[in-house]
């Protein structure tokens, strides 16, 4: 089991590529992370200034602040097993089912 | 007639005199330019002037550098940024790299980007922003076609915003591509090209040039782009225009026999060249046209590049003349320096400020030939004719030298261009007579005028240069192995060949 998890989402408001990255984490976070982890999604267009602070450019940006090191993936995270490559929280089954 | 597009004040000197007036107000400019170029302190420059000169605030978007590092680098052009910040006047958008890794995974925009950019420009009411470079975007993001859309749309926000805005770009090389990316295509209607090249003397030489400005005009040409103290300085070639308001008043040369020759001094506002070898008696012959210009209160500058102030006053002095006085109550204006110590394009600055400061009658320039030793040919020309047209149109009468490395005789020589640039033409040599060194003086070329053409000889002696009488009965003076002939002079015609021949040889510094 992976130790606890601290993620946040970069979104820009409504856009359909923000309601995708949510729609695609949960159900990352659903299958893998059960619970293990929290998020915080953070719209741009109200906070900017914490974009500003984590140096965030595009958007979506997911971010992993732990455990570490510091990931950032960004897109509308269409490929889930991408997705948790990135994030290098794969337990050994999932590195062996994308190789 | 098509509406005028307005500009704000770039905040960078010589800049507003190339783009007619500054940066296009409320658009983007694209600054392109190779490594080294200067992309990053222009633009900063043009910021950091906006808030404290033209009290427009601003916003420095940065991808390569950190805030730090370029608050710390332009302390050295006494510039506060830190300060500025504080005041909420200046907001940095920290793009710089940071150490977290980028996975790509689906597709995204730049609306984070966008939103602190906006968020910034509220933040401190900015009028300015400058995103240094856009180029980097296209490394940070693997999707070239992503990030051209959204450079697009935030140009587009920017122009919404009504900021006026630089952006730069990197360029690959010098005279490739406009820009790499090809950002120029689909962000801005106007383009500035920043060059650093090496020169034929291995000097790095960085200058900016305007290639378009859409709706507006500006000048075509390069001006070469000084990062010195304090900042980034621009200095426009000069631009030669034949406004000379024409001959008609002369002046005296400060020496007799010479005015003579020239039948009755200089005309106003021409240019002399005065050629000799060194010791010949060109220092005393441009002292006397000063000299002669203190006691008409007429103000002279001497730009010297070959001797000190005090090498010059005990010079001035042996001949009872007290340069110091006149430097000192401002009738002189002396600027000494090593021809290196500054480029072409500064000098040309300096003396056009302390023409008009001062009212310049009269300049010296000792010598010509120092310069032309240090510049390349288009460089040193770009400079003798930017030179002269500006005198002219300041009715400036001036004495250019031209050291020459040989002590007699004459060499073969090739390139003329300066003279066109010159209206006369006075040579000082050595000839050596029965046994002795005697001095020569001769005016070669008077233009818009007749002018005595005998070999005149002439002695230094402490009242300074005497003409003693022409060498009659004598030829082969040039050549400076002279002998005594039976017959005068010859025909006119092949006098008047000597005389075109030799002027050719004079002006290209071989005599």
């Amino acid at each position: 089991m992976a130790a606890k998890c601290i993620l946040k989402l970069y979104v820009t408001g409504q856009t359909p590529n923000s309601q995708k990255a949510i729609k695609n984490l949960k159900k990352v976070l659903a299958m893998e992370l059960k619970g293990a982890y929290t998020l915080e999604v953070i719209d741009v267009l109200k906070n900017p200034q914490l974009a500003e602070e984590d140096k965030i450019l595009a958007t979506p940006t997911l971010t992993k602040v732990l455990p570490p090191p510091v990931r950032k993936i960004i897109g509308d995270l269409s490929s889930i097993d991408k997705v948790l490559l990135g994030l290098d929280l794969t337990v050994e089954k999932e590195m062996a089912k994308t190789v | 007639m098509a509406k005028k597009l307005t500009k704000v004040a770039s905040g960078i000197p010589g800049f507003d005199e190339i783009s007619h007036g500054g940066v296009p107000k409320g658009r983007t400019t694209l600054a392109s330019g190779t490594s080294g170029s200067g992309k990053t302190v222009f633009s900063a420059q043009f910021l950091y002037k906006g808030v404290k000169e033209y009290g427009e605030n601003g916003v420095f978007v940065t991808f390569e550098e950190t805030p730090v590092d370029i608050i710390k680098n332009t302390n050295s052009f006494g510039w506060d940024i830190g300060k500025l910040i504080k005041e909420n006047k200046w907001a940095f958008v920290d793009a710089s790299p940071d150490e977290a890794d980028n996975l790509e995974v689906g597709t995204y925009d730049l609306g984070a980007f966008l939103a602190r950019i906006e968020y910034a420009i509220t933040k401190v009411k900015a009028k300015r922003v400058v995103i240094d470079s856009a180029s980097a975007l296209f490394t940070h993001f693997q999707d070239p076609g992503i990030i051209r859309r959204e450079l697009y749309r935030l140009t587009y926000r920017l122009k919404q915003l009504k900021v006026t805005c630089i952006m730069t770009a990197e360029r690959p090389v010098e005279d490739g591509q406009i820009s790499r990316y090809g950002v120029e295509e689909f962000v801005s209607d106007n383009v500035i090209l920043l060059h650093n090249r090496l020169t034929e003397q291995g000097e790095r030489e960085r200058t900016i040039e305007i290639l378009k400005f859409r709706g507006s005009s500006h000048d075509s040409q390069e001006a070469a782009l000084i990062v010195g103290d304090p900042g980034v300085s621009l200095y426009p070639r000069p631009k030669p225009k034949l406004t000379g308001k024409g001959f008609s008043e002369k002046i005296s040369t400060g020496i007799k026999g010479l005015d003579k020759l020239f039948h009755g001094g200089v005309y106003k506002n021409s240019t002399t060249l005065i050629t000799g070898a060194s010791g010949c008696g060109k220092t005393v012959t441009t002292l006397h046209f000063i000299m002669e210009g203190a006691k008409q209160r007429e103000n002279s500058l001497l730009i010297e590049f070959e001797e000190s102030p005090g090498q010059l006053y005990r010079n001035a002095a042996s001949f009872g003349w007290d340069l110091k006085k006149h430097v000192d109550d401002g009738t002189v204006q002396l600027v000494c320096h090593y021809p290196e110590d500054l480029k072409a394009e500064q000098y040309l600055k300096i003396i056009q400020d302390l023409v008009i400061a001062n009212k310049i009658k009269r300049l010296v320039l000792d010598s010509l030939s120092a310069l032309q030793r240090i510049y390349d040919e288009r460089k040193f020309r770009q400079f003798v004719i930017g030179l002269n047209a500006f005198l002219k149109m300041h009715d400036v009468t001036s004495y250019l030298t031209n050291t020459t490395s040989q002590l007699l005789g004459i060499t073969a020589i090739t390139e003329t261009h300066l003279s066109t640039a010159t209206d006369n033409i006075i040579i000082l040599k050595y000839v050596e007579l029965g046994g002795q060194m005697r001095r020569l003086l001769s005016v070669l070329k008077q233009r818009g005028s007749m002018h005595d053409k005998e070999l005149t000889e002439f002695e230094v002696s402490s009242e300074g240069v005497q003409t003693i009488g022409p060498f009659k009965g004598i030829e082969n003076l040039m050549s400076g192995s002279a002998r005594r002939i039976q017959v005068s002079f010859g025909d006119e015609e092949q006098q008047e060949q000597a005389e075109r021949d030799f002027i050719g040889e004079a002006v290209a510094g071989r005599i």
